[in-house]
């Protein structure tokens, strides 16, 4: 088939979706199945001097059991010197509230949450600290005493200090702010949650859970509860979305495994909201100095940041990660003489913060592009201008930590968006003052090579795997290690293989998300990757599988393979009169008949695809907002987005996941926060999503998209990636068109989110001075 | 915990089960009656997953009894037939994760059957449901193809 790629193909899995038919963790059928609560720690910090289940007539697994039966999962992306370096799924201390003690298990899920509340601990409380700032300071209560301090780890990205601070130093004009982005919830909706089943008869443990790396789980599940990795099966099933907060293991589900494997009987746990806005690990959480150097006449000199990043109680898996593609990736699409970072990891008691989507670089988005929108207001430039003038051109640019931009559509995608937020007009009104914000950001994508991780001491691969299979039957089966999170990656995928294969689509299955059937991925459908790397894989083996195929059809026809043609309408491969169909040659394909000697068997092909280097996709978005100086509330009345995501597969999809991370980009910009009360130290608004905001449909506006489609030089088929760039820009772009339409307030603008509270109370404060 | 007989009208279908007084209808329906395409997400009436129609009403299943529908009638997804509405979700990738979407096509099948304008279903109708996937620009499209009949965007 042809023209497949690029084509708004709809999703073949939205049939059973939108007829109740959906999969998903908590609907897999396991009659006699007991579910399992979580006994959680009630306060931020103690010594556990006692937990007794007597009470609770359910199965309990306390931290005695847990100590004897587990090992603690491995850490794979640390600071150096990192400690602790492994994440602990029991402990004698508890560090933050809602921290995993024990599970216990019961027939029904009501049954077993009457059971943890029945559980008696004895915990001797400790001093807590719940704020990085005063984790750092002298005297704060520290969470791990051996460390002697709360700082985690440090590392430095860019430039030398020296040389940062000596074109600092020598700039005619120097812009200093402290920027923050807060922690927020990832919040899919369907939570995290796992059936695991142990069969003591062949000790084998078959976990169905809702994660976005199921490779990953089996291997830490293999350490953590001292298993084979061949004895573990991880299936994802329909997940109801991830947006990287099911990335890796956490405790709750090594405790429900471990009840299976001691019970063995099968067990479910489904996080409920309250906990996973509590407990599940959070996203963001960092704050920055950073500074902007320009010369007299606007040319960017250098760029800092010292940033902090809140760990929570102790390092996820990859826990400082997000902070470290902040320093890595601060300078954006800009030039800049000499830039550099340095994060600092700290631990807080708090819940431990890990991915979410943008990782780390919408954190950078908002420390640059605040930053730019400050200088152009402190020296009266315009701020398209001053962009368009320091941002990089040409097919590539090494940035100062070393990446290498290969040549998206910057200022295109720049000027676009800024001519389509042009035509949008809204005058003034009394009380309301209305502005236009226009920024620009760049963003890593197709994460790989795995010699590029390996040199960034990440304990992960890069490379994508795909198995392509011809069935007996003539259908197509393809499996990759990446997964489907609700992004619809299979639909792409799918349209490659059908394409490089030359079939109709509906001949080709995509099935993702089982250990059992498809090659291993550490990093899967993260990064922006999956469709770029596991699409490339895939469509290498199409290819080869597309021209094996026509040499057996050649040999059972008799006739020359360049005289060879497959009819995909009709099904079957013709040369001259001689006709044979493809289902035929792929029976007898089986038989092993007719086959050249030198050539394989089996109708399969597997293909690794580790590229030279990442890519990189571009965006600039535009805002446009109301400010109710009354009450302080912003309003965002016009949305777009232009982005470089080189060659699309599937310009739907593509602009699904633009519309989508534009939505989450608002939440942070505008509403979400998990901030912490001291005095509770709990989370205030960790019981109800009425707390915790999400955007509705009266938060987002139409986002009007637009793609420009510059091939990638890294990736053959010139794809790029899309899955996080959408949340890159919002924050900063909201709050530039905020600053726009109440310059009074700009300086202030450095703390997300833009709540009523803040914007009245800076507006309010400006009207004083 | 008290348990209660009750008997209701499942799409259609007369069904009875003993049900605690807790068990709310999300429970009753996905764990008694096997009907999983209910989604339970935030039980707390915010998110709108678990929307069903309760004699004809969109209510969100996880704040009511399971007691409170004896002698109701309850109309789930998997009721709904395949028509117009399912066709321009799909179309214009109306869902991505598909999480929300069952609890939204519920309160779009009643606002269709009520024959709400589609200004108001995009205004009152889908602020009601929590989608965190698509930012509503899919399921806008979709709405707007299936009510005004258009062709493309």
């Amino acid at each position: 088939m042809t023209g497949l790629i690029g084509s708004r193909v709809p999703r073949p899995q939205d049939h059973r979706l939108l007829r109740g038919r959906g999969r998903y963790v908590a609907d897999v059928p396991a009659p006699g199945a007991l579910h399992a609560a979580v006994v959680r720690s009630p306060v931020p910090h103690g010594r556990i001097t006692g937990f007794d289940a007597a009470d609770s007539g359910a199965c309990a697994l306390g931290p005695q059991e847990i100590a004897e039966h587990t090992r603690p999962l491995p850490t794979a992306w640390r600071l150096p010197g990192q400690q602790p370096d492994q994440v602990p799924l029991t402990a004698g201390t508890v560090r933050y509230t809602g921290q995993p003690i024990g599970l216990v298990v019961a027939a029904g899920r009501a049954e077993a949450e009457d059971a943890a509340e029945q559980v008696r601990l004895r915990i001797d409380r400790l001093p807590a600290v719940f704020d990085a700032d005063a984790a750092l300071a002298p005297g704060a209560p520290l969470l791990h005493p051996d460390n002697g301090t709360n700082r985690a780890g440090e590392a430095h990205f860019g430039d030398p200090r020296a040389e940062v601070e000596a074109a600092i130093a020598d700039a005619a004009h120097v812009v200093e702010r402290q920027l923050a982005v807060q922690r927020i919830c990832p919040s899919p909706l369907e939570t995290r949650g796992l059936l695991a089943e142990w069969d003591p008869a062949v000790e084998r443990l078959t976990a169905h859970i809702s994660t976005q790396s199921p490779h990953v789980v089996r291997q830490e599940l293999a350490a953590a509860l001292r298993l084979r990795i061949d004895q573990i099966r991880v299936v994802a099933p329909d997940v109801g979305g991830s947006f990287g907060s099911k990335v890796g293991l956490q405790a709750e589900e090594v405790l429900v495994c471990l009840a299976a494997v001691l019970l063995g009987r099968p067990v479910r746990w489904i996080e409920d909201r309250a906990e996973q806005l509590l407990a599940g690990y959070h996203g963001r959480g960092q704050r920055a100095r950073a500074r902007l150097a320009l010369d007299a006449d606007g040319r960017f000199r250098a760029l800092h940041a010292d940033i902090r990043s809140d760990l929570g109680a102790f390092a996820a898996q990859a826990g400082s990660g997000p902070a470290q593609v902040s320093g890595l990736t601060l300078e954006g699409p800009y030039r800049f003489e000499r830039a550099g970072a340095v994060v600092t990891g700290v631990h807080t008691n708090t819940a431990p913060t890990a991915a979410y989507r943008g990782y780390g670089m919408q954190e950078s988005s908002w420390i640059r592009e605040r930053l730019i929108d400050e200088a152009a207001r402190e020296l009266g430039a315009d701020p398209l201008q001053l962009r368009l003038r320091n941002l990089v051109d040409g097919p590539r640019h090494r940035t100062r930590t070393s990446l290498v931009l290969d040549g998206a559509d910057h200022a295109g995608a720049l000027r676009r968006a800024a001519e389509l937020a042009g035509a949008h007009r809204a005058a003034d009104e009394p009380g309301v003052r209305r502005g236009v914000g226009v920024t620009a950001a760049s963003e890593v994508t197709a994460f790989a090579p795995s010699a590029l991780l390996e040199s960034f001491g990440i304990d992960w691969s890069g490379w994508e795997g795909a198995t392509l299979r011809i069935n007996p039957d003539g259908t197509v089966t393809a499996h990759s290690g990446v997964t489907s999170v609700g992004q619809g990656v299979e639909t792409g995928l799918a349209q490659l293989v059908a394409e490089h294969l030359g079939v109709p689509m509906p001949w080709v299955s995509v099935q993702l998300g089982d250990t059992a059937t498809t090659p291993h991925s550490d990093l899967t459908s993260q990064a922006s990757r999956s469709l770029a790397l596991a699409g490339t894989a895939l469509a290498r083996a199409a290819d080869r599988m597309r021209e094996r195929m026509r040499r057996l059809a050649a040999r059972h026809l008799e006739a020359a393979p360049d005289a060879v043609v497959l009819d995909a309408e009709a099904g079957s491969y013709r040369a001259g009169t001689g006709e044979i169909s493809w289902v035929e040659v792929a029976r007898r394909g089986w038989k092993g008949w007719r086959r050249d000697s030198a050539e394989h068997v089996r109708l399969e092909e597997h293909v690794d695809f580790d590229p030279p280097a990442p890519t990189f996709a571009c965006s600039a978005h535009a805002a446009a907002v109301a400010v109710d100086l009354a009450t302080g509330q912003v309003r965002v009345e016009g949305y777009w987005a232009v982005h470089d995501s080189g060659r699309l597969v599937n310009p739907m999809l593509a602009e699904g996941q633009v519309v989508g991370g534009v939505a989450q980009g608002l939440g942070i910009a505008l509403l979400e926060e998990v901030a912490y009360d001291p005095d509770s130290g709990r989370p205030r608004a960790a019981t109800s999503p009425a707390d915790y905001q999400l955007p509705t449909a009266r938060d987002v506006p139409p986002v009007v998209v637009e793609h420009r489609c510059t091939p990638s030089e890294v990736i053959p088929g010139g794809y790029r990636g899309v899955g996080e760039g959408g949340i890159l820009p919002p924050p900063a772009t909201v709050a530039a068109a905020v600053a726009a339409a109440v310059p009074e307030i700009a300086a202030e603008l450095t703390a997300t989110p833009l709540t009523p509270m803040r914007i009245w109370a800076a507006w309010d404060a400006a009207q004083r001075r | 915990m008290s348990t209660h007989e009750i008997t209701t009208a499942v799409n259609g279908r007369s069904r009875s089960a003993q049900v605690q007084a807790r068990t709310s209808l999300a429970d009753l329906l996905r764990a008694e009656f096997g009907l999983t395409g209910t989604h339970v997400s935030c039980e707390q009436g915010h998110c709108g997953a678990c929307t069903v129609l309760l004699d004809g009403l969109p209510v969100r299943s996880c704040l009511v009894l399971a007691v409170q529908v004896d002698g109701a009638e309850v109309e789930t997804v998997e009721n709904l037939p395949d028509g117009g509405l399912q066709a321009a979700m799909r179309e214009e990738h109306g869902l991505q994760c598909g999480f929300c979407t069952p609890g939204l096509l519920m309160s779009l099948a009643h606002a269709e059957r009520e024959q709400l304008p589609a200004d108001e279903v995009l205004t009152e109708v889908l602020p009601a449901h929590l989608c965190r996937c698509t930012g509503y620009g899919g399921i806008r499209a979709a709405v707007e193809r299936h009510w005004n009949g258009r062709e493309q965007r």
